[in-house]
Formats: C-alpha cells, sequence, structure tokens
C-alpha cells in the first residue's frame, strides 16, 4: 500500500472499516507527514498527537469488537480553528481570542464525530477569517504546499494547505466571500461550499450571519459528499437550517448524462489568464464527453450582486466585532481592523437595501440560469500570486491583485448557491487551477454528481506536491 | 447616486456609534465603501414594497421545489 497519509477520505474511511489499516496506524502516518511538512507550512495552528493516539487506540478496540460508530470511524481530522471543541482552544487565528476555550462543541464537529471521526488538532486560519489570502500577523502566513512562497488562499489557509500536502485527509472550512474555494483553487484540492442554511454553523466563530456557511476541503468530490452526508441538515440550534433537507446520497452519485450546464458570457470569463481559460475549455470538453449538453448564459450584472456582498459581509462583520474595535482596536492585526473598520461606512438604509434585495437579486439569478442544472466558471482568474505580492501592509501594489483574484467569489455567497470547487489542471509555475459548478438552492448534490463523474474522467485531484 | 459617504459623513455615523476615528481613518474608509455604495445605488434597484430579507429564503426554497 502506498503511504497511508496519501490515501482520500473515502479509501481510508474503507480501509479503517474492514480493518486492513488501524486507525492507530493512520495518526502515526499523518503525524509522520506533519512532522516533516509543518514547519514549512504552518498549516496547523496545533497538533495533539497524545489525545489523537488514545482517540485511534478507543476506535481500534470498538471496531475489533465488531461494533463502528458510522462512516468515519477511526478517521483523524482537523478543522479550521473557529470550530469549537468543548474544552480545546479555539483562537480563531487572532491575538484576541488567543487562550480561549470553547465551552461547547460545533453542530457540525458533533456530527463528524458521532460518525466516529475525531480531532487530530486544528488548523490555522487568517484572523477571524476575515481576509482572502492567508496572511497573518499573528499567527504566521500558511504557505501553499505546491510553492512556499505563494499564498494559499483565505480565509480557511490552514484546511487547504494541510489536505494538499496530506496532512490530514479532510478538514472544515467555511466560506463567507469564497474561503473555502480559494484555498481549494490555490492548494489543488477540492472544496465545497454548500448552499446557504444547508449545513448549521451553531458554535462556529460567526463572521457575516447572511454569508457564513460551512463546509470541507478535501482531495475528491466523495470525499466531501462523506462529509456533507454527515453534516448537512436541520440543526435546531441553527434555526436557519430549518427547512434544509438531508444529503440524498442517491442524487449525489447520479450519471450526469442528460444535465446541462452553463457557461457565463461575461464577468466569470473575463481577464483569465490564459491556463485559467484553457483548463474551463479542457473541462468543457470533458463535461461533453459524460454526455452533458453545454449552453452559455446570460447572467444578471455580477458586479452588482457583489457590491450587495460586501455591503452585508461589512456590515455584520462590523456589529459582530463592534464591542472589540472600541475596546481593542489595537489587538487586531491593521489589515483585519482596517477590512471591519469598512463596515462603520454603511447605514441601516444601505444594509437592509441589500438584504432586501437578495431575494430579487437570486430570483434573477435562476431565471439567467434556465434550465442548468448549474453554471461552471472559473473560481480566480489567476493561479495563487506570491504572499510577497499580495502583502498589503509591505507596501506593495497588492489590492488590485487581491481584487483580481478575489472577483469570482462574493456573488455566490450573496445569492447563497451552492459552490463545489473542482481541480482542474495546472498553470504559470506549475500552480494548481480549480473550477468552481455553481448550483441551484439545495442542488448541492447535482453538483456532487457533475463533480464526481469530472474526476472519475480526471486525475488533477490525484496530483500531490512533493516537499522541497 | 448614495448618500453622502464624505469622510466626514463616516466620522460622524462612526462617532453615534461609539468608535473615534481619525481624519485618516475616515477618509480611508470612505475610499475603500464609497465603490460597492456608488455600484449599488447605480443599479437603481426598485423593489416591491412588500419585499423583506426573507423574500430570499422563499425564493431559494421555491427553486428547490421546482
Amino acid at each position: 500500500m502506498s503511504d497511508i497519509a496519501e490515501m482520500n477520505l473515502k479509501d481510508l474511511a474503507a480501509a479503517i472499516k474492514r480493518r486492513k489499516i488501524s486507525s492507530v496506524e493512520v495518526v502515526k502516518a499523518l503525524l509522520a507527514r506533519i512532522d516533516k511538512w509543518q514547519p514549512k507550512l504552518n498549516a496547523f495552528a496545533r497538533v495533539e498527537p497524545d489525545d489523537a493516539l488514545k482517540s485511534a487506540k478507543a476506535a481500534d478496540r470498538t471496531l475489533a469488537a465488531g461494533k463502528s460508530k458510522g462512516p468515519l470511524h477511526g478517521v483523524p481530522l482537523a478543522h479550521k480553528d473557529m470550530y469549537y471543541s468543548k474544552g480545546k482552544l479555539a483562537e480563531c487565528g487572532s491575538k484576541i481570542r488567543k487562550g480561549w476555550v470553547a465551552p461547547m462543541t460545533a453542530t457540525a464537529v458533533q456530527r463528524l464525530e458521532a460518525a466516529g471521526s475525531f480531532r487530530l488538532g486544528a488548523v490555522n486560519m487568517v484572523e477571524f477569517a476575515f481576509g482572502p489570502t492567508g496572511h497573518n500577523v499573528h499567527t504566521g502566513h500558511v504557505r501553499n504546499p505546491w510553492d512556499v512562497t505563494r499564498i494559499t488562499g483565505g480565509s480557511s489557509s490552514g484546511s487547504g494547505s494541510a489536505v494538499g500536502a496530506r496532512l490530514i485527509p479532510a478538514a472544515l472550512g467555511s466560506d463567507t466571500g469564497g474561503s473555502i474555494r480559494m484555498p481549494a483553487h490555490f492548494c489543488g484540492v477540492t472544496g465545497f461550499k454548500p448552499t446557504n442554511n444547508r449545513v448549521s454553523r451553531a458554535n462556529c466563530m460567526p463572521l457575516s450571519f447572511s454569508l457564513d456557511t460551512v463546509g470541507p476541503l478535501a482531495q475528491t468530490v466523495d470525499d466531501c459528499a462523506l462529509i456533507l452526508s454527515v453534516i448537512a441538515g436541520p440543526d435546531p440550534l441553527d434555526p436557519t437550517t430549518a427547512g434544509a433537507p438531508k444529503w440524498n446520497a442517491k442524487a449525489a452519485r447520479r450519471a450526469p448524462k442528460g444535465m446541462t450546464i452553463g457557461i457565463p458570457k461575461a464577468f466569470y470569463v473575463e481577464d483569465l489568464e490564459t491556463d485559467v481559460a484553457k483548463a474551463l475549455d479542457d473541462a468543457i470538453t470533458a463535461f461533453k464527453k459524460l454526455g452533458v449538453k453545454v449552453v452559455q448564459v446570460d447572467l444578471p450584472d455580477q458586479t452588482l450582486v457583489s457590491a450587495a456582498a460586501l455591503i452585508v459581509l461589512g456590515s455584520e462583520a462590523a456589529a459582530y466585532h463592534a464591542p472589540w474595535l472600541r475596546t481593542r482596536p489595537d489587538d487586531y492585526g491593521a489589515q483585519v481592523r482596517n477590512r471591519l473598520q469598512i463596515g462603520l461606512a454603511y447605514s441601516s438604509l444601505d444594509y437592509l437595501e441589500a438584504m432586501r434585495w437578495r431575494g430579487h437579486a437570486l430570483a434573477a439569478q435562476l431565471e439567467a440560469m434556465g434550465k442548468c442544472d448549474a453554471v461552471l466558471a472559473p473560481v480566480s482568474r489567476a493561479v495563487a500570486p506570491t504572499i510577497e505580492e499580495t502583502d498589503i501592509g509591505a507596501g506593495t501594489n497588492a489590492e488590485p491583485i487581491i481584487q483580481g483574484i478575489t472577483r469570482f467569489m462574493r456573488p455566490i455567497n450573496y445569492l447563497g448557491l451552492p459552490a463545489l470547487s473542482l481541480p482542474a489542471g495546472f498553470g504559470q509555475h506549475g500552480m494548481p487551477i480549480g473550477l468552481q459548478l455553481i448550483g441551484r438552492p439545495f442542488g448541492d448534490e447535482t453538483c456532487a454528481a457533475l463533480g464526481s463523474a469530472f474526476q472519475a474522467a480526471t486525475d488533477h485531484h490525484k496530483k500531490a506536491p512533493s516537499l522541497a | 447616486m448614495p448618500n453622502d459617504i464624505s469622510p466626514e459623513r463616516i466620522a460622524a455615523l462612526a462617532g453615534d456609534a461609539g468608535f473615534s476615528l481619525s481624519g485618516d481613518d475616515a477618509a480611508r474608509i470612505a475610499r475603500a465603501a464609497t465603490p460597492m455604495l456608488t455600484r449599488f445605488a447605480a443599479g437603481g434597484i426598485a423593489m416591491p414594497l412588500e419585499t423583506e430579507p426573507s423574500t430570499f429564503v422563499a425564493v431559494q426554497h421555491k427553486d428547490a421545489a421546482r
């Protein structure tokens, strides 16, 4: 068998279940790999080897007794350091929450653990999840496993880096303005931002209550679907999930033949690096071979949608952080404080108009999608830039670069649609390229079906970086 | 045109909410917020009187049930 640490989540869980490998062996393999990679990547906030080995031994004993907790039995996971686990630190990439011990466990984590997984540690993130690159002045920048001088994307920087380097088979991220899809694109992994209100956000650090979503980063679509099958659905602790359907595994495995994908005529196809444009063309060809009908779609003006998204995000983030912004402003990193302060510019009228328009904007988007099951678009116009050229504090021309790489993200959060980021090739400097399949509301399983078939026909997601 | 997004208005809004901003900070925030507010205002969005934020959830579920 190849390196256990390089196995994907689904295969790992199956091998443990069949007792071909033990949970202890898995933990030891991952710890050995983390030892080698962590000094270069800074992906982990904390590694908890003793507790993880204890949990692994318990999982192996349970299995030896003929019992299993569920589909993730014996699998170690590590999540973004904003998912609370009772009694464990959750520092949210910040100085303000340094040393903060969570008094409760996030519903998503609780469900993953009820399905048999356990904690190997926690992965780093952008301070309070409010930044698109992976820079963090408090915990150090997280580095891209394909080239450590380049950004991971944020804010789920540690999740992207750790899964990309195969330090962990899967990790939860969060996506408020692209924070799952960007690290997935830049680090060459699969990332799934579910439909807003599909997965409980209870006991996770919030950024924007209207736009926050909880989802996985993993090697494959099937891995992400496995995680979502465990965490999706109603949760009394998060009333916004009241109408959320549970995961439909059968729908997520449907053959894509006869489905329709839309390719945007504008916005998402503008100013693309040549390799990104080629990856899109190649993906269109691959989907056509799978029997998928491909049509062009004329979407409503996404710059207007993006403006509304930023007004909502800025207002809600400022509201959450107002107490600390008043009393501890100097304890924020300068860039995050600056971003939070932008929310002070919006009046209640600005915010409420942006919120009232949301349903109309979604209706217009869906009408433009017509009969399409999903829209296929790049995640970003370019591959990962360097940490240096995107460091706003260094006085470089960083802002336009950051604006350029993040613009395809925010409309989707405002519209609340599911979006699956798929590895789709490699571009300049040998860096990964991701494409996003943007679905219809609660059409997460359709995205999964399309993405899974795409991965069965391609091998981009199987490529892993090697340690330089 | 959007509401006045001058640094003076930003400083006044922030002051009402209990934040003391320097002139430089207010100017920076105004520069950062202006593109979003200007773009949103330029959309000329007109909505039926009855529209409220939860309309979004209704549209989400209507499409899911199609």
